[in-house]
């Protein structure tokens, strides 16, 4: 039987070679493109979807290394695109171009689950590997904040 | 249907058997009311559709067909349940013009917002006019246009509202997605009215509304589409999927005018899921291909990896001597020597030999790539009747222009969709990686999805120019300045146009010439500088390099003259003369003393700072709209960290107060992405960086603290896409200088060595 991978709660065989990036395994053999291809070797972050739970750059990560496991992408973050980041985005107006933001949001929801309290600093280093060229860090930042602030009152 | 609005409008079609005759205004001229097509009188009320012939994505069409009524432009279509479809005729690539322009047409029409959907027109200058969104010039152009099409729908739908309410016009006002009458304040929805309004002749001189009177213009408004940015549903060029679809990667010889030598495919050709290896030869034009090999396979990951093992020899042809580093270094010796006179006004010898002080300064810069995060990427499928395109892109004309021509057919009979792009800066205005998806979709028979390598996007791009200018100015005792050498040396966008140009062209020293410094005793010389690769387009251009030139050194000059440097910039504005427009010229003094004045306040230029820190300041005018920034560092050995950054636009009436905001914080990125970090280099002739580690654009931790500071201004509204960008680097060399007091001249000022 072949060996499947769990992508926003639904099991799909992995029927592709077994060297194929899970980035292009969700982009052309599902068509689920919301995950995005920018440098094709984990330097930008576009790609980024959870594996069990973890930030993963899935541009550099082959589809064999991942039977068994869940994955997360944006299209499975939230049931109505409620997320409180997703949510947050849109308070601040982050998007310009918004191909980056995915990738964003996905990297900044995984950091969140694990540092509800994250300082200026923390920030900084949990987000710097994701690029963005329309230059929306300062709003970026301003929509984690203001989340891991909701987070920690609600604590 | 209200039973009203369908007494009025069986009322109108028998008046219409009476006399047969259908109102139809004859104007349609870009120039006045532009875009207020009659198509849909003309077609035949009640049953008029959807008659954009480009537009042919299945979603439109159902949604057209089946309800929309009222479509007195090719912008603006209401459907019956009272549905606002608005196009955006200028291509979006994040600098949310797509937002802006609809939203003009909502406003004059006194339409809801809410009840807004905006959808990207697919390329048809007949209808949308100018298409091709470059220069920051889509609110120049069409913003008045947009106004009169929402004002004239607006009347129309005021009439049908009067018929109904059987009184007159004048009774009648719209607020809101209703008519209403004022003297019983009876009301009827758009919706209601969209089939009887259908009818009315398309008014020629509508009566637009006053500042006081807009409800979306100058106010910040959320961009239509960020809710599907967030759930990942937006799709971009590289996100279109058809039936059948192949998936191509591809190949260029990395020196510009090289040729293929030799490629071997046999191996490739046998791996599972390739279809087919295919040559693109160039074709006469800037746009076209460089030239490369493809491989076409069954999906992205076959097509790379097949690639990556295709044996591909290139003779690389005579730019495989262009080493940037030696061209730099010549380019600075071009300007450092007399050179080719563009323009002289008064006397700059004798300033120069009658002056109380002399300055002079070099400036530098290298090539950079636009790099958007996504790729260039197109789907084509080129059939025997139907050539069709999905793509990213600035310029659906020019794609239409160089299809055409590859294929030997009718530019209007190549249907482009415009799709989102993932960024642009200016690369997506060459469509060399459609004309390559055309090549590849013929060959195959087939549709064709095209992705460059983030690679190939950096090494086989359209770059901003490599440069270097000279400058000398004189100084009298006040420290005014009283002559100006000015000598630039760039390969310029021209090149691509004009085959064996060996220097910048007079045009393209615009900027140095009609400065509004305008100074008297005035010389400028442009230096030699072939091209060796292609040049095109970045964000800002060459106000990059003439905005760090200028503000630098009056910052340079101001120190020589012993003032602050906000008092020296006032003055030199003061004493400047008009050169040919007096009034253009006071305009352009007062608003760019007005920019430099509001950033400087914010900024608190001037204040003690402790040891390390400096405040620098520079202004800029460029694309029509004024920008001052000031920049605020702290400089600790190489450690330059840019605190704060206060920005200061004028830009005429702003359409989007949030969008504005963006567009400058967009334009610091870039700008500080380009002040410190950002070169591309060759090496015989190819470039040398490859990916985001050896072209680092700037990342979060940067980020500075961005204050937008806009001038409220009742004139003409002028674009934002670019003007941020040119003042960034001269006010951040100037900061650093205040903070250390050391002169970067040469960008970026942090270079990686690659």
């Amino acid at each position: 039987m072949a060996k499947t991978i769990n992508i926003n709660g639904v099991e799909h065989p992995i029927d592709v070679d077994e060297n194929m990036p899970l980035l292009w395994f969700l982009r052309d053999r599902l068509e689920f493109i919301g995950t995005k291809f920018g440098c094709g070797s984990g330097l930008c972050g576009a790609c980024t979807v959870h594996v069990d739970g973890q930030a993963t750059r899935s541009c550099i990560i082959p589809i064999s290394a991942l039977a068994g496991k869940s994955i997360t992408t944006i299209e499975g973050l939230s049931a109505d695109g409620d997320h409180p980041l997703q949510k947050a985005w849109l308070e601040h107006n982050v998007p310009q171009c918004g191909y980056c933001q995915a990738g964003q949001i996905m990297n900044a929801a995984s950091f969140l689950a694990t540092n509800d309290k994250p300082t200026d600093e923390d920030i900084d280093n949990a987000m710097q590997g994701n690029i963005c060229r329309c230059g929306t860090y300062q709003r970026i930042k301003k929509a984690i904040k203001s989340v891991a602030y909701d987070l920690a009152k609600e604590v | 249907m209200n039973e009203h609005v369908l007494h009025a409008l069986n009322e109108w079609k028998a008046s219409q058997k009476q006399d047969d005759t259908i109102p139809t205004p004859i104007d349609t001229s870009m120039s006045r009311r532009g875009f207020l097509k009659t198509m849909s009188i003309a077609s035949g009320g009640l049953a008029l559709g959807f008659t954009i012939p480009a537009c042919s994505t299945t979603e439109t069409k159902k949604q057209a067909s089946a309800e929309v009524k009222f479509n007195p432009s090719g912008f603006i279509h209401l459907s019956e349940n009272g549905d606002l479809l608005l196009y955006c005729g200028r291509c979006e690539m994040g600098q949310g013009i797509s937002t802006a322009l609809p939203s003009a047409v909502a406003d004059e029409m006194e339409a809801d917002w809410q009840r807004v959907t905006v959808k990207q027109a697919d390329g048809n200058k007949e209808l949308y006019g100018p298409q091709n969104t470059g220069g920051s010039a889509s609110i120049r152009k069409m913003y008045q246009p947009m106004r009169e099409a929402g004002a004239a729908a607006k009347e129309m739908l005021i009439i049908a509202g009067a018929k109904v309410f059987k009184t007159d016009v004048e009774n009648c006002y719209a607020e809101n997605h209703f008519v209403i009458n004022k003297l019983n304040n009876q009301k009827l929805g758009f919706g209601e009215l969209a089939s009887l309004a259908a009818n009315s002749p398309v008014p020629e001189k509508p009566t637009l509304k006053t500042k006081d009177q807009f409800k979306y213009i100058g106010k910040a408004l959320d961009r239509h589409d960020q809710g599907l940015v967030v759930e990942g549903k937006r799709t971009y060029g590289v996100d279109t999927k058809l039936p059948g679809m192949k998936y191509a990667a591809i190949s260029h010889c990395p020196v510009l005018g090289g040729t293929l030598k030799s490629v071997d495919k046999d191996a490739v050709l046998q791996m599972q899921g390739v279809i087919d290896v295919v040559e693109i030869t160039p074709i006469k034009h800037p746009f076209s291909s460089l030239g490369g090999v493809a491989v076409v396979a069954d999906n992205s990951w076959i097509a790379q990896r097949a690639l990556a093992q295709l044996k591909i020899e290139w003779d690389l042809g005579p730019n495989k001597v262009y080493n940037t580093k030696e061209y730099k270094a010549q380019l600075v010796k071009n300007v450092e020597k007399p050179a080719e006179l563009v323009t002289e006004r008064g006397d700059v010898a004798k300033a120069f030999s009658n002056s109380a002080a002399k300055v002079s300064a070099t400036y530098t810069g290298g090539h950079l790539c636009h790099a958007p995060m996504e790729p260039n990427a197109s789907v084509v499928w080129v059939q025997n009747d139907s050539c069709e395109v999905w793509a990213s892109t600035q310029s659906p004309e020019d794609i239409q222009t160089v299809l055409a021509q590859y294929l030997g057919r009718e530019a209007k009979d190549i249907t482009v969709h415009v799709m989102m792009a993932g960024g642009a800066f200016g690369r997506k205005f060459k469509c060399d990686y459609v004309h390559e998806a055309a090549v590849i979709s013929k060959q195959i028979n087939a549709p064709v999805q095209l992705i460059w390598s983030r690679e190939e996007d950096m090494r086989t791009g359209y770059y901003h120019s490599i440069n270097a200018q000279h400058i000398e100015a004189s100084l009298d005792e006040q420290g005014n300045i009283t002559g100006w050498l000015h000598r630039a040396a760039f390969p310029s966008i021209v090149s691509l146009f004009q085959q064996g140009l060996d220097r910048a062209p007079a045009n393209a020293l615009g900027q140095i010439d009609n400065h509004p410094f305008a100074f008297n005793n005035f010389r400028s010389e442009t230096g030699y500088a072939p091209a060796h690769t292609r040049i095109g387009w970045y964000r800002a251009v060459y106000a990059i390099f003439y905005g760090f030139a200028f503000g630098t050194f009056a910052d340079e000059l101001a120190y020589k003259a012993g003032k602050d440097p906000v008092t020296f910039l006032n003055d030199v504005y003061d004493n400047s003369t008009p050169i040919k427009n007096k009034r253009k010229h006071a305009e352009q003094v007062q608003r760019s003393k007005a920019v430099l004045a509001l950033a400087a306040k914010h900024s608190g230029i001037g204040k003690e700072l402790p040891k390390g820190e400096g405040i620098g300041i520079a202004v800029h005018y460029s694309f029509n709209s004024y920008v001052a920034m000031a920049v605020h560092v702290k400089v600790d050995g190489d450690n330059i960290k840019v605190l704060n950054v206060d920005c200061a636009i004028d830009c005429g009436q702003v359409l989007n107060t949030d969008g504005a905001t963006a567009q400058m914080e967009g334009a610091v990125v870039m700008g500080m992405s380009l002040s410190l970090y950002t070169e591309i280099s060759f090496k015989d002739g190819a470039v040398v960086n490859s990916n985001f580690h050896d072209y680092p654009v700037m990342r979060t931790s940067d980020m500075p603290n961005v204050r937008v500071h806009i001038v409220d201004s009742d004139e003409k509204p002028t674009g934002l896409g670019e003007p941020g960008v040119a003042p960034f680097a001269p006010a951040l060399s100037n900061a650093i200088f205040a903070a250390s007091g050391t002169r970067y001249r040469d960008l970026p000022i942090k270079p990686l060595t690659v």
